[in-house]
């Protein structure tokens, strides 16, 4: 028993260590490798958490994730990265620009696994919720050796946590917001012990979302405001059987389903999408050997006017992905070195109406080597990765990174990081198989990844904590596909795209006597443009930043606490977006800012978490791509009661 | 004390005067003689906008509307432009139902007069003068369903607009899919748009604002403009009828052999331009064919003929409407003045 708790002592050590606040993740995560050598937890631990050192990994920490329970991703991240989101308007389709990179170019990972619209090769973020999963992070720069296809300009992981200590937790949210929107949530955790060898847990979670966007008005600043309806249910269930041996299985599941109405009033001009996506993922984790096998299944309907006939996308994926990882020449004392090695199978079966409504499959398959080096000073990483896809295979592709401790004292830890990757795109299923217009023989996209920079951790004074990361990078991607409208919108691997720039991010904190302050902010240039002439008009646009990809950013959290109540301010700024490729037209900059005022209020063992936010505080004019405007200032109340108090 | 009313009362009347003359005087025009160029913009963007380019200059302004009017937005592609005593109107077409409407502003300056919306405007296609102070809109009306073949609804409609006032007076039902529009003495002669599916003009009498004929023209007509003889030359398909408006007869056709991009007057009425895939053409008035030798060895997508100077202007665009379009502009006699770079897809002009 004495050992089961130590075990258990060392999995939360780690997890603590790993999932922390803190932007020097992939240093923080190494303390907890010291402690324990290989333990289960970090064989587990997905690939790009541990395998991409030298580049930028920014964790998502709780109280944010609380924060923004009730609002999808895309808000969560505006406010909290540099990443860029085109946005058609609220509940609407909403697409992301990392690090100057396409829609296509970020791979979003739900425990692992990457779980982007295979038709499209892209996430829709305003359909994720934050509900919708445990943790989050963000990991910069492309990852392609240790994720593989879509992570060129970074990408998103989400995760599901096991939570071993709750025998039983009950949380109910509600939020009532501005223009008759609301949302409910239903959770429940879970865990037992049954026998001394076993252990048990799960959570099982019900959200519900209905945005009317009901606006009082037509017009916000004579710009037209667009009103759509956006209906979202999902359903998480994870479970967790663990063996004190150190065997666990896991069982993932994610339904969702989301349905967008564009003018829902107009019954000629309404559109709707209905997107829903079945997502299952089995883990079993035994010694050095991890084992996945994934089922995503993806539906997409699409119909205007008449809603009875729409046009239909089925998509299933199965894979399967086995990884050993083997700690080598454990007699070392001062070097640690871990293999992973691994092998992935995706089968994809695809109905599309826009594809001739055939069936049509492709298999794809990778494999790859993974190796990490630490001593004291340095963590290295090396990696190599070959895929396989039907017809054609994409470039090797390896990468290699570091990290030195410049400086190590008691309070200041400075950190110099530097890494080369190459990365690739497997072309989507729109872009190889649409009638006429796909090319099933199109490259894949493929670019190189050059990032460097300095993360420093720093105690000031007992008080006063004081983060700072500083990142430079260059990014190119040659064969970006185009779907060229000279050539009546055929597919063709036309651009050459190289995005280049920097991200600071840095967070002070002071803690005392029951108060907490903080800011956290975050700064980020891009410059990003298509560098290769392919028609004559191109001239006009060589040089040019991509659209909707503003060159600065900028992000601004300030807190204050004390004890359980908490004042905040998010505010996100960024420079003109350029709505042509020429760059003659332009939404100007903008500033937006949220206030957060929330408080817990405990009554008996249950809390109440309550949640007063106006967004869009200073009623600022955003446009979307549509030039239509976003609402002005609106308010929300949440409520979170959860039962015990503290369980998440 | 007498000096001092006395110098007050001669500066208030000295400054109300000049108040006076500052509303009374209209504001210094600053778009005088030259071409304003309709730029359609990318659809979903709504991104359209109105260049000028002064006569005698190479220099495009650019977004005119936007520069006189910086809290307003037109939001759509400009299908049009026309000037009636002084106040333009600029046709604006938005990709969604009952966000189309119709600018009216002060033609030298650009300042917003009024605006035209929904119910009154659905789909405008093209404005001209019809009587003093009147203008005629050609509208499809709201658009139902293209794939279910129920886009156009039957019949379209011409708005007849007080500028002045800047209100909606009536709505005359027209023709299905209505647009081209000619006024040929106290008619105005409308056609409809080539893929709309009616093959019948109406001929409204613009004191009555009545619909007083309609005539089957054997496929979509598109009314051009009236030639030196005071015919009216009419787009069927590819080829050219030149009609009788008085006497409402056909008195030839003129096949262009092809589909054109655009047709356009010549200044002295007795030619027409039009453009097909690779080349562009010009016929006289009294040929019954067109010659086989080109004018240009190009494309324009839209050509506009300066009625002062005469001076070509044709459009070439890149196909994907995320960056700007180019004119190209000759002298009568055909040769190259220069390109100017417009904005996103310039597709009509207005000389003044």
């Amino acid at each position: 028993m004495k050992t089961h708790g130590g075990f258990l002592g060392a999995i939360g050590l780690s997890l603590l260590a790993g999932w922390s606040v803190g932007a020097l993740a992939q240093t923080t995560t190494s303390v907890s490798d010291s402690a324990v050598s290989l333990s289960a937890v970090t064989v587990r631990a997905i690939a790009p958490e541990r395998f991409l050192a030298g580049q930028k990994l920014q964790r998502i920490d709780s109280t944010t994730l609380l924060q923004f329970r009730f609002s999808t991703i895309t808000d969560l991240l505006t406010y909290n990265t540099p990443l860029a989101f085109r946005s058609y308007g609220p509940g609407q389709l909403a697409t992301v620009a990392f690090r100057g990179t396409s829609a296509n170019h970020t791979a979003v990972l739900w425990n692992g696994i990457n779980i982007n619209q295979p038709n499209l090769g892209q996430t829709d973020f305003s359909t994720v919720p934050v509900a919708g999963f445990d943790k989050l992070a963000v990991q910069y720069g492309s990852g392609a050796s240790a994720i593989g296809s879509d992570a060129v300009g970074g990408s998103i992981l989400l995760g599901s946590q096991a939570d071993w200590q709750t025998r039983l937790g009950v949380t109910v949210g509600q939020q009532l917001a501005s223009f008759r929107n609301k949302q409910t949530q239903l959770g429940l955790r879970y865990s037992s012990a049954p026998g001394a060898a076993w252990q048990v847990s799960g959570r099982t979670y019900l959200y519900r979302s209905q945005l009317n966007n009901d606006y009082p008005y037509r017009e916000f600043r004579n710009y037209f405001v667009d009103q759509a309806t956006t209906a979202q249910r999902g359903l998480v269930q994870d479970l967790y059987v663990q063996h004190r041996n150190g065997r666990q299985l896991s069982v993932n599941a994610w339904l969702t389903d989301n349905d967008l109405i564009l003018s829902p009033q107009d019954t000629v001009a309404r559109e709707r999408t209905r997107t829903q996506s079945s997502r299952l993922l089995t883990t079993y984790a035994a010694g050095t050997m991890t084992m996945r096998l994934g089922w995503i299944r993806d539906l997409m309907d699409y119909a205007k006017s008449d809603f009875t006939n729409p046009s239909h996308t089925e998509t299933d994926r199965f894979i399967g992905r086995v990884e050993r990882e083997f700690r080598l020449w454990p007699g070392l004392s001062r070097v640690t070195v871990n293999l992973r090695t691994g092998g992935e199978w995706s089968h994809y079966r695809t109905r599309t109406d826009g594809y001739g409504g055939q069936l049509i499959t492709e298999n794809r398959q990778d494999v790859y080597a993974l190796l990490r080096l630490q001593t004291e000073r340095w963590l290295v990483s090396a990696n190599i990765r070959q895929a396989f896809v039907t017809r054609f295979n994409p470039p090797l592709t390896p990468s290699l990174g570091a990290e030195y401790k410049l400086m190590q004292r008691a309070q200041t830890t400075l950190t110099a990081k530097a890494s080369i990757g190459r990365s690739y795109r497997v072309p989507t299923l729109n872009e190889r198989y649409w009638v006429e217009l796909g090319d099933p023989n199109l490259k894949p996209e493929s670019g190189v990844n050059l990032e460097g920079g300095l993360a420093l951790t720093s105690a000031l004074t007992p008080t006063l904590t004081l983060t700072t990361d500083l990142t430079a990078y260059r990014n190119r991607v040659d064969n970006w596909v185009l779907w060229n409208p000279a050539t009546d919108y055929h597919v063709e691997n036309l651009q050459l795209v190289v995005a280049r720039g920097g991200e600071l991010a840095s967070t002070l904190t002071y803690t005392q006597a029951g108060w907490q302050a903080g800011v956290r902010l975050g700064y980020a240039l891009t410059r990003t443009s298509q560098e290769r002439a392919y028609d004559r008009y191109a001239r006009d646009v060589l040089g040019k930043q991509l659209p909707y990809v503003p060159v600065h950013t900028g992000t601004l959290n300030a807190w204050v606490q004390r004890g359980r109540s908490r004042l905040s301010v998010q505010m996100q700024t960024s420079s003109r977006r350029y709505i042509t490729a020429d760059n003659t037209q332009y939404f100007r900059g903008v500033l937006l800012a949220n206030l957060l005022a929330e408080t817990q209020i405990r009554v008996a063992k249950a809390a109440f978490r309550l949640q007063g936010q106006v967004n869009n505080l200073f009623d600022a004019l955003f446009i979307s791509v549509r030039r239509n405007a976003m609402p002005g200032r609106s308010v929300a109340i949440n409520v979170l009661f959860s039962l015990p108090a503290n369980h998440p | 004390m007498n000096k001092h009313i006395t110098t007050g009362l001669v500066t208030s009347i000295l400054t109300l005067s000049l108040w006076n003359c500052k509303t009374a005087d209209p504001e210094p025009s600053v778009y005088e003689s030259g071409v304003y160029i309709a730029n359609q913009g990318n659809f979903q963007q709504n991104n359209g906008s109105v260049s000028y380019v002064a006569t005698g200059s190479n220099t495009v302004q650019t977004n005119i509307f936007k520069t006189a009017n910086p809290s307003l937005d037109m939001a759509g592609g400009v299908q049009d432009l026309a000037d009636v005593n002084g106040k333009m109107l600029i046709l604006v077409d938005n990709d969604k139902v009952g966000q189309d409407k119709v600018e009216i502003v002060e033609d030298g300056t650009f300042k917003s007069r009024a605006t035209l919306k929904t119910p009154d405007i659905e789909n405008p296609r093209r404005a001209i003068y019809a009587a003093p102070n009147k203008a005629y809109v050609s509208c499809w009306d709201v658009s139902g369903d293209y794939s279910a073949g129920t886009f156009f609804k039957d019949p379209g409609y011409v708005a007849v607009v007080d500028v002045n006032s800047g209100t909606v007076t009536k709505k005359i039902a027209a023709v299905k899919a209505a647009e081209g529009m000619v006024l040929v003495g106290s008619e105005v002669f409308v056609g409809s748009v080539s893929y709309g599916g009616n093959n019948t003009m109406a001929i409204i009498n613009v004191n009555t604002d009545e619909v007083v004929q309609k005539i089957d023209m054997g496929g979509a007509p598109e009314p051009i403009a009236v030639d030196a003889n005071g015919k009216l030359w009419v787009l069927v398909g590819q080829t050219m009828i030149c009609y009788n408006p008085g006497a409402r007869t056909v008195e030839k056709r003129v096949p262009l052999n092809s589909t054109p991009t655009s047709v356009a007057i010549s200044r002295d009425k007795r030619s027409f331009y039009f453009s097909t895939g690779s080349r562009t053409y010009r016929f006289a008035i009294t040929d019954t064919s067109v010659p086989t030798t080109a004018v240009q060895n190009r494309s324009f997508s839209a050509i506009g003929i300066d009625p002062n100077t005469g001076m070509f202007y044709g459009t070439q665009n890149p196909v994907n409407y995320t960056q700007a379009g180019y004119v190209i502009r000759y002298q009568e006699s055909g040769a190259l003045i220069d390109s100017i770079r417009a904005e996103i897809y310039p597709a009509r002009f207005f000389f003044r």
